[in-house]
């Protein structure tokens, strides 16, 4: 691998994994602080059972941070990675599952506050498929090929 | 590019440690906060749709069709636009909730001469009708009220329904 060719590369990787970790930070934040507003949230997505409602609406925000957290510490990474393409497909899903039964939900992904506006809508899951594409390629660059410190150093 | 295995197997590894520790900061932030919530909760209609004193705003359908036959109550559809003109209760006005703010002074005028405005939508999930209610108690409206899953209810009980090109065609 020549120099200007790594470089791209630890430079790409290094931008997706502080993006996708600011963005995961981001995203727990206003959730942390709002438990109650979040499983509201949580309820109207209508996928969980309700028994499975809140303990998901505490748990997420802190799974959300800690991976983001690992991903812009550079921590963890695999697992980091791992996390968060399976969040972002689960949002995803979610999100598509809601639109073709017609459910017009607010997505509560980065605020709590989503009692007016309109619902979540097809820019919602264009952005979630630009985030799992990201999440995808630091989930390839980490489990799936060499680890990229190894990679550079080699 | 190829597998590594032992990769994958650490991947998977700190994904349980990381949900791991997720899961304990999560429940001892939740004992030591002032706004924690019950790890297990009923979401029924019920309990989700208190009003701010904490009483139930929820009617029953027969205290719906009852304000209705005494032209008490006037319904408002907290539905869209569209989902209101293919049918919607008789009389009803259209105020949905997603444009609340820009469409409210629309129909401002035609729920003050009344004894009660009962909110709906449709779906026994669905929280338009209870946000829009909210709503209008803030706006100084009294005696409000929320027909869950009304729009169902209301068609399989046979009672009176319209269908529209415009909304708010009341009376």
């Amino acid at each position: 691998m020549n120099m200007s060719k790594l470089s791209f590369d630890k430079t790409g990787f290094l931008i997706a994994r502080i993006l996708m970790g600011g963005v995961f930070v981001y995203a727990s934040y206003d959730k942390i602080l709002h438990p109650r507003a979040f499983a509201e949230a949580v309820y109207n997505y209508q996928i969980l059972p309700d028994a499975m409602i809140n303990a998901t609406a505490l748990a997420l925000p802190w799974i959300e941070l800690i991976a983001g957290a690992c991903l812009i510490a550079g921590v963890w990474l695999p697992g980091a990675s791992l996390v968060t393409t399976l969040l972002m497909a689960s949002f995803a899903g979610a999100l598509v599952f809601n639109q073709i039964r017609g459910l017009d939900v607010h997505c509560g992904c980065f605020s709590t506050q989503t009692t007016h506006g309109e619902p979540s809508g097809i820019w919602t899951l264009v952005r979630d498929i630009c985030f799992l594409a990201l999440c995808l390629y630091l989930l390839v660059r980490t489990v799936f090929s060499q680890n990229p410190i190894q990679r550079i150093k080699s | 590019m190829e597998l590594k295995p032992n990769n994958l197997i650490k991947a998977v590894q700190e994904t349980v440690f990381i949900i791991m520790v997720a899961c304990v900061l999560a429940v001892c932030s939740n004992f030591l906060r002032n706004n924690g919530i019950p790890f297990m909760q009923d979401w029924s209609a019920k309990n989700r749709l208190p009003d701010e004193s904490g009483q139930n705003r929820i009617i029953s359908l027969e205290g719906a069709i009852r304000m209705y036959e005494q032209r008490d109550a006037v319904f408002v559809d907290a539905r869209s636009e569209h989902q209101f003109n293919k049918g919607h209760i008789k009389d009803a006005l259209s105020l949905p909730w997603h444009q609340v703010d820009e469409r409210f002074m629309e129909i401002a005028d035609r729920l003050e001469n009344r004894k009660a405005v009962i909110t709906y939508c449709d779906g026994e999930s669905c929280s338009l009708s209870h946000d829009l209610a909210q709503f209008l108690e803030e706006m100084g409206f009294e005696n409000v009220y929320v027909l869950v899953n009304g729009w169902t209810l209301w068609r399989k009980a046979g009672l009176p329904t319209q269908k529209e090109e415009r909304s708010n065609e009341y009376e």
